[in-house]
């Protein structure tokens, strides 16, 4: 465990979630620390998508206990809500609504949730693409962007929300690789203000650089958590070591 | 529904003559779609021009004037050639229950053109170019490497073209073929029971679509068994 | 035996007079179909079982019987009972025209909502979760992010739909109207002259099949602007 101090923001207390017969996660516990970057990897199949979709209620949990910020997820609708205002996800497949222009994707939510008006939505839609560095792309459909642009687009529309924590699956693995570098620049700008912030990802790299908690998860469990330095130094489990030589390798 | 009961064995006629319709249109719609099919994807222009000029039409004209037109129209034309043979013939036609299977044969074929043509190009051709590479002929690489799985591809609009056959036979009884339209006039004529009568005729038609749309199902499950064991 | 051109250019204008009819049946039949498919597709994703089956069935039915069948038993067959007969309704039931707008609209609602529900399905799954995760509401992510895009979806086999229904149309002749078939038939009586009479209406026909996938293409184009790169 690491001896982190610190409030923690994001309380994962032995959760379990099974799909049918099949148990995806088997007493999962994780804290996350207010301001903490975790990046979680493992091999696939392991879980990772699981316990971060759970985190924002895409996935329901069937045992354990989740807090986010204070709010308990159960199956009480109003903690659901509050609980997806305070998250932000980002998605391998992007997901941006493509029949909205950039700008209007980032308008929607704030909209239609935060109830603001067009023109204020407007205004805060181009303060967010200017900060993903694309604000010259804002009335081009998601089709017409590149990978990495609309990657960045979809950070930015989570960003409107205002969200205290940001999800991200594998969020550089739909990419070539030339659109990696921006779509990982922005994220660690991003870790750089202080936002709290989960990733799902191999790139090693970017956990070297910017986690405070590297996570490896393997058959639906977290075998094992360390700050980076020690976890790619000393691993301390087998599995973590096999993994570790595989990705490493390339 | 007494009344029925009396009119059971009529109906029941009536319902062969409807499977005997969609047998024969069936065929010829196979024949018309493979055709339409190969000369759209042939290389004459004349061929590519009739087969669009086929599909385009058929797929735009209600079936009822195709239906009219093909039995009064080739009555006509027969008519036409009879009398100059032998000028007291009045009116020559081709039997009801033939032009009618021919009218909706045509009309379904141009929609069967298009779901070969699509399927004969699902076929990748990687398959066509190893099998030639392998040896095997022209002639053989069409029918043991794309037919088995053109069938696939084309089966589940071929499910709905069959659907539509079957259900273009209802305009048969305007050219008097005594299907179960036609049984059903006759009854509401006799009874007075229009309603009880073109039930019957629905429910009837219903049990077909049925049997076709299940037949399909089943058959979709043979075709693509090679696909679930790789799974 | 021959075709003769001169006798197709005097029964033109006498056939596209029978085109208002064609073009209202068209128009009106579509626009209560299409309200009642909405209606129907939203039973069929309600979730609630009893509304999903009925819309089903429902479905099932128009899909599975011949348009004739539909017409004939409202035409034809409402007719037999007393209380239909006797009711308001009857200043409806007994027009063909009202039996026509009725049994091709019903008719219609299946088919479209079929297309409607494909359409539906065919939205990303990806697309809701990022809507759910951006904390929008069942019938917010319905209305801003599954309808426009399933429309899209929609669009062509809507487009064949309404052609469907244009051919569909000519069925009224056989209940008493002059539509441009209709016309048809009747020149043809008189005439006997099949070919010629027939293939101008076929004409006329094709004209609006092509004005309808004209329509249906300048529709993809506006609402598929996204498509494109
Ligand atoms: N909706 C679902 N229904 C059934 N099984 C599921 C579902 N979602 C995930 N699973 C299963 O749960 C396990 C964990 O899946 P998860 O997506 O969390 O893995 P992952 O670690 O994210 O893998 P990857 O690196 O491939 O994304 C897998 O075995 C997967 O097959
Ligand atoms: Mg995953």
């Amino acid at each position: 465990m690491p001896a982190d101090s610190g409030e923690p923001i994001i309380v994962l207390d032995q959760v379990t979630k099974s799909f049918g017969g099949f148990q995806a996660l088997k007493g999962v516990s994780l804290n996350v620390v207010r301001g903490h970057k975790v990046v979680v990897c493992g091999p696939s199949g392991s879980g990772k998508s699981t316990m971060i979709r759970c985190i924002n209620r895409l996935e329901e949990h069937n045992g354990g206990r989740i807090v986010v910020d204070g709010i308990e997820l159960t199956a009480s609708i109003k903690n659901i809500d509050a609980v997806r205002r305070e998250v932000g996800m980002v998605f391998q497949q992007f997901n941006l609504f493509p029949h909205l222009t950039a700008v209007e994707n980032l308008m929607l939510a704030p909209r239609l949730v935060r109830k603001i008006s067009k023109k204020e939505a407007r205004a805060l839609a181009m303060q967010y693409l200017e900060r993903v560095h694309i604000p010259e792309q804002a009335d081009k459909y998601p089709a017409q962007l590149s990978g990495g642009q609309q990657q960045r687009v979809a950070i930015a529309r989570s960003l409107c929300m205002k969200p205290q924590i940001m999800l991200f699956d594998e969020p550089t693995s739909a990419l070539d690789p030339e659109m990696i570098k921006e779509v990982l620049d922005v994220m660690g700008e991003l870790a750089q203000e202080g936002m709290t912030m989960i990733v799902v990802t191999h790139e090693m790299g970017f956990a070297r650089s910017v986690a405070d908690l590297v996570v490896f998860m393997d058959k639906g469990e977290i075998v094992e958590q360390a700050p980076p330095a020690e976890f790619f130094a000393r691993p301390r489990s087998d599995r973590t070591r096999a993994f570790l030589g595989q990705i490493l390798k390339h | 529904m007494g009344v029925v009961v009396e009119w059971l064995d009529a109906f029941l006629w009536g319902a062969l003559v409807v499977l005997r319709v969609f047998f024969v249109a069936l065929i010829f719609t196979v024949v018309w779609g493979l055709i339409g099919a190969s000369a759209k994807l042939s290389d004459s222009a004349i061929a590519r021009g009739i087969a669009n000029a086929y599909t385009t039409v058929l797929r735009g004209t209600p079936e009822l004037l195709v239906l009219l037109i093909v039995y009064f129209g080739s009555a006509v034309t027969l008519t036409g050639i009879a009398k100059l043979v032998d000028p007291s013939v009045k009116f020559v036609h081709i039997p009801p229950f033939w032009a009618g299977s021919l009218a909706i044969s045509f009309i379904v074929g141009a929609y069967a053109t298009e779901t070969f043509r699509g399927a004969f190009l699902g076929v990748d051709r990687g398959q066509v170019e190893a099998a030639r590479a392998l040896g095997l002929t022209p002639a053989q690489t069409f029918f043991y490497v794309r037919l088995p799985q053109m069938w696939r591809l084309a089966l589940p609009a071929f499910g709905n073209h069959m659907n539509s056959l079957i259900k273009d036979t209802a305009l048969l009884s305007v050219i008097g073929v005594e299907e179960i339209v036609y049984v059903a006039d006759r009854a509401t004529t006799m009874t007075n029971k229009p309603f009880t009568m073109y039930l019957v005729v629905a429910i009837i038609y219903l049990g077909f679509v049925s049997v076709i749309i299940k037949t399909v199902a089943v058959l979709e499950v043979y075709a693509n068994r090679h696909l679930d064991r790789a799974r | 035996m021959s075709f003769e051109l001169a006798l197709v250019w005097e029964s033109l204008p006498k056939i596209v007079e029978g085109m208002g009819l064609t073009i209202e049946l068209l128009v009106l039949s579509l626009v209560v179909g299409t309200a009642l498919a909405v209606g129907l597709v939203l039973m069929r994703i309600s979730g609630i079982a009893v509304l999903e089956w009925t819309a089903f069935v429902y479905t099932y039915i128009f899909r599975g019987t011949p348009m004739l069948v539909q017409l004939f038993i409202i035409y034809h067959g409402l007719a037999q009972f007393e209380a239909i007969r006797d009711s308001f309704l009857w200043v409806f039931l007994r027009e063909p025209f009202w039996c026509a707008i009725l049994a091709f609209s019903l008719n219609v609602a299946a088919y479209t909502a079929e297309i409607l529900r494909g359409g539906i399905q065919g939205v990303d799954r990806g697309l809701h979760e990022a809507g759910r995760a951006l904390g929008l509401k069942t019938h917010q992510r319905f209305l801003y992010i599954t309808a426009p895009i399933a429309i899209r979806l929609s669009l062509p086999a809507y487009g064949n739909e309404i052609i469907s229904l244009l051919k569909g149309t000519a069925l009224v002749s056989l209940i008493t109207m002059y539509d441009i078939t209709g016309v048809a038939r009747t020149i043809v009586a008189k005439t006997f002259a099949p070919y010629e009479i027939f293939v101008s209406a076929a004409i006329v026909y094709l004209c609006l099949t092509w004005l309808i996938q004209r329509g249906i293409g300048l529709a993809e184009r506006r609402f598929g602007r996204y498509v494109r790169r």
